[in-house]
């Protein structure tokens, strides 16, 4: 395992949040380490912290205490536009509820983050047009979000978060606003972009879901509990 | 720059969308930039038509006259109690007044002229001594105006306009032909061009005949009116000075007395005018900014409304890779993007209700470049100024708690 193959290196993570007097620590000290092409999973109970440790990872938010290396750039100190920039190049968020501009096309949907960091206009068009057939839906990206299916809208999503090849595809509960028959689908979609070698880290509080992982790091009150490799990964 | 014209797009289509919440949130601002177009042209088109009236008196003439330019009821009832202006006032000041070149006279009243079995109600019957188309822009047609010939041996000789001629004599010649005034008959001997209407009046319904006629036939009652050009623009005020000393000798006025007559010119009307104009100005200005304001405001309130319907929108456009100076431009073109089009509509209603106002009333209407230029930029402050704060609200948002919103 060499330097170049860790894409993230989180040192001692620790979050704090002020209420009123008291200080709650949602995070104290999480270390881990992602490598490129992992498929990971966080799994954790409510109030666990797994949802700080994702944005903290996603470069949501910045730790309190603690150092996050994230494809050699220091993350833990930056500013929000660096911050921002961070996010644009680097992560693809893929939400619950699956979080598309209503009244856009989804080709303008997932050309979003290529406007955001002044990519041209032909070009733009083009590498959104590929991340839409990489996800099949090469024939309909003029609907608006209104007129698709669940699945659907989700896979604009995930084309919208691939658009801009980022090295992590960092998605929350990807399959909590779908039926049992399309979240497979989608799960399975997933496991081809692992296969075409995208890093993901999947943040769930379903076993079953969490089990399309090759590796699952379990999470309780603000610390890594244990981790276990995915149940269908071969022992 | 895609991303502004994104704004404006995301913008448009939300108005669109919503049109009678549109016009709501606009009218603030259209009827403050409306205010500012009509007010303008209506004020444009009445100077150009005080100019113009004015102009026909020349720059080197003024006016004496009993009642002069009035500006209140009880002036008029003050003035009318004062001694008339005669022709022998006239004489005194033709001989006595070094600087004026000329000096002609004019009395008025109102008639009904009749031809045969036709007639003409509320004719303006003017006296003029000879030498008047001399002191003011005068345009002939045919014929002659009535000679200091007819003046002096009270010829019933007429100059008429053309309401007479389209009404008693249409389509025939009417040189030598006889009109009958108050009772009395008389000769056409020439006419003037026809000049048009203004403000709703026709200025064709006249005849002019000799003063001395006009006092003959219609008694020595009504005052004179003093028209005298003087030898040049530099000596006007000389000239005016001069009738002035005449008229108070004349009048047997004390030093410390104030005239009974007035003296002006055409600067003095138009300075009237001037200041009433400036007056009107004002109210304008007034009653568009406060349109401005409230429209301004409602503005905000509806953009920060935007803002909070959207907060889950900027959360992941900020998740994506938004920074906070791309919201911020995101909202303020939104803002301008509904101030100009309120400014754009507000220009369009501006010049409309300044064309049915004119129609209406018969103010001529000019419209100005200037003032849709500043009703742009006015609109373009407002949504600005009153645009920063929402936007800036909507910047500052942070991320994880916008995506949480509800």
């Amino acid at each position: 395992m060499s330097q170049d193959d860790i894409l993230i290196k989180t040192t001692d993570l620790w979050k704090t949040y002020k209420m009123g007097d008291e200080e709650v620590h949602a995070l104290r000290g999480v270390s881990m380490t992602v490598q490129r092409g992992e498929y990971l999973a966080i799994m954790g109970p409510s109030g666990s912290g797994k949802s700080t440790l994702m944005n903290l990872i996603g470069c949501l938010d910045t730790p309190s205490q603690g150092n996050y290396e994230l494809n050699g750039r220091q993350v833990a100190q930056m500013n929000d536009d660096e911050l921002a920039y961070v996010r644009n190049k680097e992560i693809g968020f893929v939400f619950q509820t699956f979080n598309l501009l209503p009244r856009a096309t989804a080709l303008h949907n997932v050309e979003l983050p290529l406007i955001y960091n002044g990519t041209a206009s032909e070009q733009r068009v083009d590498m959104a047009k590929r991340a839409l057939e990489m996800v099949d839906l090469g024939d309909r990206m003029m609907h608006r979000p209104n007129q698709l299916s669940g699945g659907q809208r989700q896979r604009v999503a995930i084309a919208r978060a691939l658009v801009n090849n980022p090295s992590l595809i960092l998605a929350d509960e990807p399959t909590g606003n779908l039926d049992t028959k399309t979240g497979l689908e989608i799960m399975n979609l997933f496991d081809r972009l692992h296969g075409a070698k995208n890093t993901i880290i999947l943040v769930t509080h379903e076993y079953d879901v969490a089990a399309y992982a090759n590796r699952v790091v379990h999470i309780r009150d603000g610390k890594i509990e244990k981790e276990e490799r995915g149940r269908r990964v071969a022992a | 720059m895609r991303q502004f014209y994104e704004s404006v797009r995301i913008a448009l289509s939300a108005l669109w969308a919503n049109k009678l919440r549109s016009v709501l949130t606009l009218i603030g601002v259209i009827v403050g930039v409306a205010t500012i177009i009509a007010i303008v042209s209506l004020i444009t088109g009445m100077n150009q038509y005080v100019a113009s009236s004015i102009n026909s008196l020349g720059a080197t003439t003024f006016i004496v006259e009993r009642e002069g330019i009035i500006t209140s009821e009880d002036q008029w009832w003050d003035r009318q109690k004062r001694k008339k202006i005669t022709i022998a006032d006239l004489a005194a000041v033709q001989q006595g007044c070094e600087n004026c070149e000329t000096v002609s006279g004019r009395a008025t009243t109102a008639r009904t002229a009749k031809h045969g079995n036709k007639n003409v109600d509320d004719v303006w019957i003017m006296g003029a001594t000879a030498n008047w188309p001399q002191t003011v822009d005068f345009d002939l047609e045919q014929g002659y105006f009535p000679t200091e010939a007819d003046d002096e041996h009270r010829r019933p000789v007429a100059f008429i306009g053309y309401d007479l001629i389209d009404n008693l004599f249409p389509g025939y010649n009417f040189i030598g032909q006889t009109i009958r005034l108050g009772g009395r008959d008389f000769t056409i001997v020439g006419n003037g061009k026809r000049r048009g209407s203004t403000l709703g009046e026709s200025r064709d319904n006249y005849v002019i005949i000799p003063l001395s006629t006009f006092e003959k036939y219609f008694g020595t009652r009504r005052s004179v009116d003093l028209f005298v050009k003087a030898k040049s623009f530099e000596t006007m005020d000389d000239a005016k000075n001069e009738v002035r000393m005449i008229m108070r000798a004349r009048r047997n006025l004390s030093y410390g007395q104030d005239d009974d007559f007035e003296i002006f010119t055409a600067g003095d009307i138009m300075s009237i005018w001037e200041n009433f104009s400036r007056g009107a100005f004002i109210v304008m200005i007034g009653i568009s900014s406060i349109a401005l304001v409230v429209g301004g405001i409602v503005i905000m309130n509806i953009m920060l409304v935007s803002v909070t319907e959207r907060t889950r929108e900027i959360g992941v456009r900020k998740a994506i890779g938004a920074r906070k100076s791309s919201i911020l431009w995101q909202f303020m073109s939104e803002a301008l993007t509904l101030s100009f089009v309120g400014g754009a509509i507000g220009i369009a209603g501006g010049v409309l209700a300044g064309w049915l106002l004119s129609g209406l009333s018969g103010i001529p209407m000019g419209i100005e470049l200037w003032s849709v230029v500043a009703g742009l930029a006015v609109s373009g402050g407002i949504g600005t100024l009153f645009g920063v704060y929402p936007a800036m609200k909507a910047a500052r948002l942070d991320p994880i708690e916008a995506l949480r919103y509800e």
